[in-house]
């Protein structure tokens, strides 16, 4: 295994060396088509998949996070066992748009798993997501079991130090986080840094060593995702993160993208504060982040790109 | 005509045997609804699941036995068919005259004490000595414990080969005794049929002596013509050495009517006779048959009595408070009232939550399952263990039905909670309650939530305790009803559609 895995690497390493050297020459003759490359953007008003392009073109395009050749992890929140309109996952569609945007602009695999809290396989199937990302060209990956996660050292960590994330998020080259917004119970809300949770196997330990620092802590580790993709179509804004029944749901359609983890979850509880209030100062994990400079809370000073449809 | 009816009951017996077997294992249990049904072709759950919907399986393999004798034992029970596949096997390494069976006066004293020591408890409402005999349980426990083992530890190592086609099945729960109980009812199995047929069938086995006591009165039973010329190929044929050629006479309570001897017979001196169209003038030993048929059919008939009449357990421990029995098993007593541990459920659960209890329920009620949530929960959406028992032991519940049933409640503990404890924010528990019995409320003014728990919404599925991060102790530990009851609904609220027109930043 450990042999295997040396050579995979070394292989997709030389192959991405000549690869990012050929696309680099490639760019550099291209006219610069996207000329739009916004920090932050915020969609509303549209489908999943409508939002999505929209979001992505003024982002300069799925092409600026991943290029050809590369394997992709594109990282969905699929929780627990509910239907899509339930809103406690992911939006599937949003999920398959993804998934196939990544193939078109050359990904040459791209990979979705989540870490259940519920059974597996039902999350997988409910959820809907199996079937779209795989009917979208993507590989199921499996989760459930501790054997599918290898320990890393998060130097930077203050209460979390050590962590078993997933495989593939260590193996693939870039991978995307593409959470869903909702209230929740212990984390306030659970959106881009929270999703986290879902690529490492043991979650009771964030819990037991203060949540908060741990989901910041977490966002230091150095495979950071290239894009965060907040899927706001239905939003979960009480009883969360699981939800009790359609009146914890609200059909917010909108959608929120930027590299930067603290700052799209600082738009996003915006929006959700519309809905519901929650202060920031509450949602702990997002003050910390900016605090150990992985973002910024203050939204003013980027690059914004509001859109409505 | 023999011939034909024999590889039919050869080939139905095979077919039985694999359906039955598949049930136990992961890959197969879950393919259909309809699949658990033909385990309810079984006696002893026919039997004990009598009140409890399984009247019709019990008559059909009642009237079957009084019809054509026991062919519950050739042809259903799998255990049988799995001592024939031995015998068969065990022929390869015999010598031609090793592979002749001969008659046997058998053992009488032997096998009606087995049943009585078997079948009293039963009446007086105690089912362990009856679980651990009884073939078909005994068989559902070796599929389980070790081809479904078997199985799992096969998956995990192509898993390996395979990590992205093939997932790994976490959970490998080793329940010692009853793995030890299954190998040795498999090799005990094994050493009988390869040395002397059907041997377990015909001495130890309670159904055997039960339906071999019914068959006594079949309709239709295999008999000697006059056309023998005492050849013995019938009783080289035998496997339950019940033909005693010199005195032309069949043992009836020992023949599993596996039809070996018609289809041999190159006479057609054997066959089945309608058997009260004269009255014959009874011998002695018919009288002492009678006898015991008699005590077989009494023990029975009391069995089933003093289930009508819902009487004992006579003793019955008292179970632990942290013992869960299983979403339909209705009460900690109807599953000791009905269990024969065949582990259908065990087998079935998608979770693997579900293990063979060691004195959770007291002794009586050893190997039956319970639920452990140390590794997963009870899955909300999942009815599955109810759906496969074929005992009644487990009452089928619909999916809304098990979403309210409640097998347990959760006890919230506040001192080892991590919010009060650490002043932290947590969580766990309220993330993982499926019905909402937890809900998080303000904690003090220090801008942190804590779990507030509604017992009566609860239904004990161990999200929370799975969950709860807690150490040493955790705050959330769900106790099992003795009596499983029906959850409150979480209240309902009015659905509001809020509009938002800005993105508030």
């Amino acid at each position: 295994m450990e042999r295997r895995g040396f050579l995979k690497l070394a292989a997709t390493g030389s192959m991405l060396g000549f690869l990012g050297m050929k696309s680099g020459i490639l760019n550099a003759s291209e006219p610069n088509a996207s000329s739009a490359k916004n920090d932050l953007v915020a969609v509303m008003g549209g489908e999943p998949e409508a939002m999505y392009e929209k979001a992505i073109s003024a982002m300069g395009g799925m092409s600026r996070f991943v290029k050809k050749g590369q394997n992709v992890v594109v990282k969905p929140n699929i929780g627990w066992n509910k239907k899509p309109e339930e809103a406690a996952n992911t939006n599937p569609l949003l999920v398959a748009a993804i998934v196939r945007d990544c193939l078109k602009v050359g990904a040459s695999e791209v990979v979705v798993f989540d870490h259940t809290c519920d059974e597996w396989m039902s999350c997988y199937k409910n959820s809907g997501i199996e079937s779209a990302a795989k009917s979208a060209g993507a590989r199921i990956a499996f989760g459930h079991d501790e054997k599918y996660y290898k320990p890393v050292n998060i130097t930077e960590g203050v209460r979390l130090k050590e962590a078993k994330i997933h495989e593939e998020i260590l193996n693939c080259d870039v991978w995307i986080n593409v959470p869903v917004l909702k209230n929740h119970g212990g984390a306030k809300m659970t959106i881009s840094m929270k999703n986290f949770m879902g690529i490492v196997w043991d979650r009771r330990y964030w819990h037991a060593n203060d949540l908060q620092q741990c989901i910041a802590d977490c966002s230091t580790i150095s495979k950071m995702p290239v894009l965060n993709i907040v899927d706001a179509y239905r939003i979960m804004t009480q009883n969360g993160p699981v939800g009790k029944g359609p009146e914890d749901v609200q059909l917010a359609k909108a959608l929120f993208m930027s590299t930067d983890i603290v700052a799209v979850d600082t738009a996003a509880l915006k929006f959700f504060n519309q809905f519901r209030q929650m202060n920031l100062s509450d949602v702990g994990h997002i003050g910390i982040g900016e605090k150990m400079k992985i973002g910024t809370t203050n939204l003013d000073k980027l690059q914004v790109a509001r859109i409505k449809m | 005509m023999y011939k034909t009816l024999k590889w039919t009951r050869v080939t139905l017996s095979l077919l039985i045997f694999v359906l039955v077997t598949l049930n136990f294992l992961y890959f197969s249990n879950g393919w259909s609804n309809v699949f658990p049904q033909i385990l309810k072709l079984q006696f002893v759950p026919s039997l004990l699941g009598l009140f409890t919907g399984s009247a019709l399986f019990f008559l059909i393999l009642t009237v079957l036995t009084l019809l054509f004798g026991r062919v519950y034992c050739s042809t259903l029970c799998p255990a049988g068919t799995f001592q024939d596949i031995v015998s068969r096997t065990a022929f390869i390494f015999k010598s031609k005259k090793a592979r002749r069976y001969k008659y046997s006066s058998g053992h009488g004293i032997l096998r009606y004490s087995i049943l009585a020591v078997v079948m009293l408890p039963l009446i007086g409402g105690i089912t362990l000595p009856l679980a651990l005999l009884d073939p078909y349980s005994s068989w559902g426990r070796v599929s389980s414990q070790i081809i479904g083992k078997t199985e799992q530890l096969i998956n995990n190592i192509l898993s390996s080969y395979f990590p992205e086609t093939i997932f790994v099945r976490s959970y490998f729960h080793f329940a010692l005794a009853a793995f030890l109980l299954a190998t040795l009812f498999l090799i005990a199995l094994i050493v009988f049929s390869a040395l002397r047929g059907r041997l377990y069938c015909n001495t130890i086995c309670p159904v055997g002596s039960i339906l071999g006591g019914i068959s006594k009165y079949a309709v239709f039973k295999p008999a000697i013509n006059e056309n023998c010329n005492q050849c013995m190929l019938c009783v080289t044929k035998c496997k339950s050495q019940c033909i005693d050629i010199k005195n032309k006479k069949i043992d009836i309570s020992r023949c599993v009517a596996c039809l070996d001897c018609m289809q041999g017979c190159k006479k057609g001196a054997i066959s089945y006779e309608f058997s009260y169209k004269s009255k014959k003038p009874e011998n002695v030993t018919d009288q002492q048959g009678r006898r015991r048929a008699l005590i077989a059919l009494g023990l029975l008939g009391g069995a089933i009595a003093a289930r009508a009449a819902k009487i004992g357990p006579l003793a019955s421990s008292k179970s632990e408070k942290k013992a869960i029995a299983p979403p339909g098993a209705q009460s900690i007593e109807n599953l000791k009232a009905h269990c024969t541990t065949c582990h259908a459920c065990i087998s079935a659960c998608p979770n693997s939550i579900i293990k063979p209890a060691t004195l959770e329920y007291g002794l009586e009620g050893l190997m039956m399952p319970v639920l452990d949530y140390k590794n997963q929960f009870c899955a909300y959406e999942c009815n599955k263990c109810s759906q496969v028992c074929p005992n009644g032991a487990l009452i089928p519940l619909k999916i809304e039905e098990k979403k309210l049933s409640q097998i347990g409640k959760a006890k919230f503990t506040l001192r080892d909670c991590i919010v009060y404890k650490d002043g932290t924010d947590c969580g766990a528990c309220d993330e993982h309650c499926p019905t909402n019995a937890i809900t998080m409320i303000p904690y003090r003014d220090t801008g942190l939530y804590i779990p507030k728990l509604d017992r009566d919404v609860c239904i004990g599925c161990g999200a929370c305790e799975y969950i709860c991060p807690a150490e040493p102790v955790k705050a959330m530990i769900v106790y099992g009803n003795e009596t499983h009851s029906v959850a409150k609904e979480a209240p309902k609220e009015e659905k509001q559609d809020i509009k938002v027109d800005e993105f508030g930043f």
